[in-house]
């Protein structure tokens, strides 16, 4: 279910607190930011389609 | 004002979540709740947390009430309606000293951490979460907890830093006082505000590079992202409740070690340095005492300019509830803490100006309602307050009886004391003003313009001869 709290929390608010999360969510915003780049890398050839 | 027993008068302060929402009726606190809120507070009432929480007194006392106590804002019935127990006096977050806010912080974690542990959240993270209950801090935001999704992180984290954890560094390491920061945002310091003045070594202080830098760089960074798409992201990358709760424990154990040396300040040494003589003192509260149990027992005492807290303590034993507000910071800290070390329920300290009391903030200037709104005292001590504002601060004496009036209760009892101009201390702020300045700064025009206002039922001259304490009721 999409669900949206009545506050805004920040989207740069959110993954602060991944990395201020010791090792673990050092981790989880490396494979974030990972996943981020590969998404760009192959939506490029579709988007040049 | 007189106030209808069953007018309901919805609360300016709570609209932003419109699942739920605060009335007055009365004397009573009721939320409604709609269908989705009502489904969360049955689930909180089923937990193990809350109950234990509220029976500690960490939690406001809330409890079902009849639907039809309050109309909806749409027209639609609340699905629930809550009754919450009553806080005996409002007070804002600009109005707390340092160690206040710092353990107004550390309540709301731990209540977080409780939640956390039973699959429930706080939507927010607001300093305004919580008042107080003499110097205990309380948390009064039921509508506040909501069953946690998995994967998410803390919804109030950035509200957290902006109204916590930004104006405890601010104060914790640059020795700047938040309270001026906090009274000027409704929604608190924000990170870009802040990061200019936390340059060079100062990065280093605790907190300083990831809750604040970091922070405001991955907003800039991340400010194209939507929180649906960044939630779904940390979700897919493995986000999960213990490192939700690991990061709280980090941020609690932050909040724990902010601590500030406060500087000597000129009026934490004011008892001592005061020049009353031990007669005089004597005098002064035997008056005191007399002055706040004459009469019915009052709801509430105002102690204006309460310093150490001597007669705070004093009316304390005679009324339910005392507001000693005191302008220094410092000292406001000082008392608190010790009111804390005693476990003082019935004395609240605040941080304010007598010349300069908080003014109504927020949305259309209502949301945080105004000093002056919220006081309606049944007796107010004025106890060596008048010759500061009426000399220090050149407010004329007649508006300086007025505006004593008008934070009494109909009915109530104003204690004041005129420090006559002989008296060293007027000497002393009468020298930093040209000769001739206040000529009506006398006893006897301040007696007229008492009378003017109320009946003067006592009347008691120091034995020094320097100062006068009057007994008044007000409008009487």
């Amino acid at each position: 279910m999409e669900h949206l709290a009545y506050l805004d929390a920040g989207s740069g608010s959110l993954i602060v607190q991944a990395v201020v999360g010791g090792v673990a969510g050092a981790a989880v915003a490396a494979k974030l930011y990972w996943r981020r780049l590969v998404d760009r890398f192959r939506r490029q050839p579709t988007d040049q389609r | 004002m007189a106030i209808s027993p069953t007018e309901v008068r919805p609360e300016p302060a709570s609209f932003r979540d419109p699942a739920n929402r605060v009335f007055h009726v009365g004397d009573e606190v009721l939320r409604g709740l709609d269908p989705q809120a009502a489904a969360h507070w049955r689930a909180l009432t089923g937990s193990t947390f809350f109950p234990a929480l509220v029976a500690a007194r960490k939690v406001c006392a809330t409890e079902d009430a009849p639907p039809t106590l309050v109309p909806a804002a749409t027209g639609t019935p609340w699905a629930a309606v809550l009754r919450h127990e009553r806080i005996p006096f409002v007070s804002h977050p600009y109005e707390w000293s340092f160690s206040m806010l710092r353990d107004a912080a550390l309540l709301h974690l731990e209540i977080l951490t409780a939640a956390l542990g039973e699959g429930f959240t706080t939507k927010d993270g607001s300093a305004y979460n919580l008042q107080w209950r003499g110097a205990q801090p309380v948390f009064i935001d039921i509508g506040s907890f909501e069953p946690m999704r998995d994967g998410e992180p803390w919804a109030g984290y950035r509200q957290f830093c902006q109204t916590v954890l930004y104006p405890l560094m601010l104060t914790a390491h640059l020795g700047v006082d938040f309270q001026p920061w906090l009274r000027a945002r409704v929604d608190g310091i924000e990170a870009d505000e802040l990061r200019p003045l936390f340059n060079g070594a100062r990065r280093l202080r605790p907190g300083v590079l990831t809750h604040l830098h970091l922070h405001g760089a991955m907003q800039h960074r991340n400010a194209a992202a939507s929180t649906t798409e960044v939630r779904d992201q940390l979700r897919a990358a493995g986000f999960s409740r213990e490192l939700l709760l690991a990061t709280v424990r980090g941020i609690e154990k932050l909040v724990g070690k902010l601590d500030r040396r406060p500087p000597e300040s000129h009026w934490s040494d004011y008892q001592r340095t005061c020049g009353y003589s031990a007669r005089d003192r004597v005098a002064k509260e035997q008056f005191v005492a007399v002055a706040v149990a004459a009469g019915t027992r009052p709801r509430l005492v105002l102690d204006l300019g309460a310093n150490d807290g001597r007669y705070s303590r004093l009316a304390a034993g005679h009324a339910d509830y005392v507001v000693a507000v005191e302008q220094d910071p410092t000292v406001v800290d000082e008392l608190y803490r010790q009111l804390r070390s005693e476990g003082q329920r019935r004395i609240l300290p605040l941080v304010l100006d007598l010349a300069d009391p908080s003014p109504g903030g927020g949305w259309r200037g209502v949301e945080r309602a105004g000093f002056a709104e919220r006081a309606s005292a049944d007796v107010v001590l004025a106890l060596a307050v008048v010759h500061h504002l009426a000399i220090g601060r050149n407010v004329p004496l007649p508006e300086v009886i007025d505006w004593l009036a008008g934070l009494t209760a109909p009915g109530g009892a104003v204690v004041v004391e005129f420090v006559h101009p002989e008296d060293p201390m007027a000497t002393r702020l009468l020298a930093n003003k040209p000769a001739g300045l206040f000529p009506d700064y006398r006893r006897d025009a301040f007696e007229t313009l008492l009378a003017a206002r109320g009946r003067i039922t006592d009347r008691l001259e120091l034995p020094s001869g320097t100062r006068t304490l009057y007994r008044t009721v007000m409008g009487g």
